[in-house]
């Protein structure tokens, strides 16, 4: 179960993305990429301080919060 | 009765492939004050139905639309006969590009606001609004499939029980199959769920039946001898990993290398890829070489884990739901011609081998 005061989820905008890869590097390996470069998992689910710096470095502005639900 | 409260209680579903219940979302688009594209662009391959219903049963596609929205566009692809009908009848017409995923619910709602005639991506249903890839706000837009618009005017002529009396319970309603394919009769079938698959190959007059695929490019395959004994219905075609899909059958008889026709299919998917998600966009064009030199003969055994290995990667990686219909195409296909996938990665080809033989 994940923690709700904790942890966020980042989306992946497939349109947006164009593999430059910065996620992987900077996700620890939680985000793998496939052979053409593009992130594998379509969401991951991380710390909010994690997330949030992780879609800032995005090159391509492809990653994106997922609303609260 | 709603009309609402008449579509829960008829059971009707999606007829453009989805199966989402109708009620369902036009309860959704009644709260969004959604505007209504019908969708009558027959875009799966093997799939005309549309066409039928246009040239038809146009009156009572326009008093269906009628009852669900007050601002109806009707999408149709480009230069079709679908298009010039409801031109003349001075309908509102979305011309289309007669590409595959044109027809796709948000690349309608796209185009229909000056957009490119591509998918966008979402973060909730169109029905309730999105955001063009300019970030531009779009009115909430419900997108119906013109079959399911056709129902929704006979389920609120002929009632509920009606529609019930066609179909299972679970897969209640009338619904129209295009038959395609090594057939005498090919053509546009009025049918329900629950008919035996043989029963509509014998309606058609297929003799030779060596596969079957449904749902065009978002389906897959069955054998033959397979396809005779099986009953056309999602519950039953769940088993093979199949589905009813846009009503799409198409026949290939013992004359033909099943590997070949998959391979063409896959082909002409990777062009029609919008190459907006790089998992689509490169992952369909590389399962495609890879189909292709099956085909042919060539592809190396050591090859065939990568291949299943790009399939598998595919679904659920897109804006839309493409990739996830190719590689249940490709899967599909690699699972039932199995036999013949073996033949082609050993330098042979059974079709061609039973062809040879017919001839002794």
């Amino acid at each position: 179960m994940r923690r709700a005061d904790r942890d966020q989820e980042v989306v992946i905008d497939r349109i947006a993305c164009t593999a430059h890869g910065v996620c992987a590097v900077m996700s620890g390996g939680a985000i793998e990429l496939d052979e053409f470069g593009y992130p594998i998992p379509s969401r991951v689910t991380m710390s909010r301080d994690d997330a949030r710096q992780l879609v800032r470095a995005c090159p391509a502005r492809a990653l994106l919060l997922s609303r609260p639900t | 009765m709603s009309l609402i409260d008449l579509l829960d209680a008829a059971g009707l579903t999606g007829r453009g492939g989805a199966v989402f219940p109708t009620g369902q979302k036009l309860r959704a688009a009644f709260a969004h004050r959604a505007d209504l594209i019908v969708n009558a662009c027959d875009g799966e391959i093997g799939t005309h139905k549309d066409a039928l219903v246009v040239a038809e049963h146009l009156d009572e596609l326009r008093h269906g639309a009628g009852l669900m929205a007050r601002t109806v566009h009707w999408a149709a692809h480009r230069g079709s006969d679908t298009e010039a009908r409801l031109l003349e009848a001075g309908l509102q017409v979305l011309s289309v590009p007669a590409r595959y995923v044109a027809s796709e619910e948000s690349a309608l709602v796209n185009h229909l606001h000056g957009g490119l005639a591509r998918p966008m991506m979402r973060r909730a249903p169109v029905v309730a609004g999105s955001t063009s890839p300019r970030g531009r706000r779009l009115p909430p837009t419900l997108v119906l499939n013109a079959e399911t618009v056709w129902r929704v005017s006979q389920i609120e002529r002929f009632g509920p029980d009606w529609f019930r009396s066609f179909g299972t319970a679970a897969e209640p309603g009338p619904r129209l199959v295009t038959i395609g394919g090594r057939v005498e009769r090919p053509g546009v079938y009025d049918t329900a769920a629950g008919i035996g698959l043989g029963d509509l190959l014998q309606a058609a007059g297929a003799i030779d039946v060596a596969a079957v695929g449904l749902s065009g490019l978002s389906g897959g395959w069955l054998l033959g001898a397979t396809a005779w004994a099986t009953v056309w219905s999602d519950a039953d075609l769940a088993p093979h990993g199949l589905r009813t899909g846009t009503g799409a059958v198409h026949v290939l008889d013992r004359g033909a290398c099943p590997l070949d026709h998959v391979a063409r299919l896959t082909g002409f998917a990777a062009g029609e890829s919008a190459g907006q998600c790089g998992p689509c966009m490169f992952g369909v064009p590389a399962i495609a070489e890879m189909l292709d030199r099956l085909a042919e003969g060539v592809l190396r055994p050591d090859e065939v884990r990568l291949l299943h290995q790009r399939v598998g990667l595919l679904p659920g990686r897109g804006a839309c739901r493409f990739p996830d219909g190719v590689a249940g195409f490709a899967a599909s296909a690699l699972r039932t011609f199995r036999t013949d996938v073996e033949a082609h990665l050993a330098g042979g080809c059974v079709a061609a081998r039973e062809r040879s033989g017919a001839t002794r």
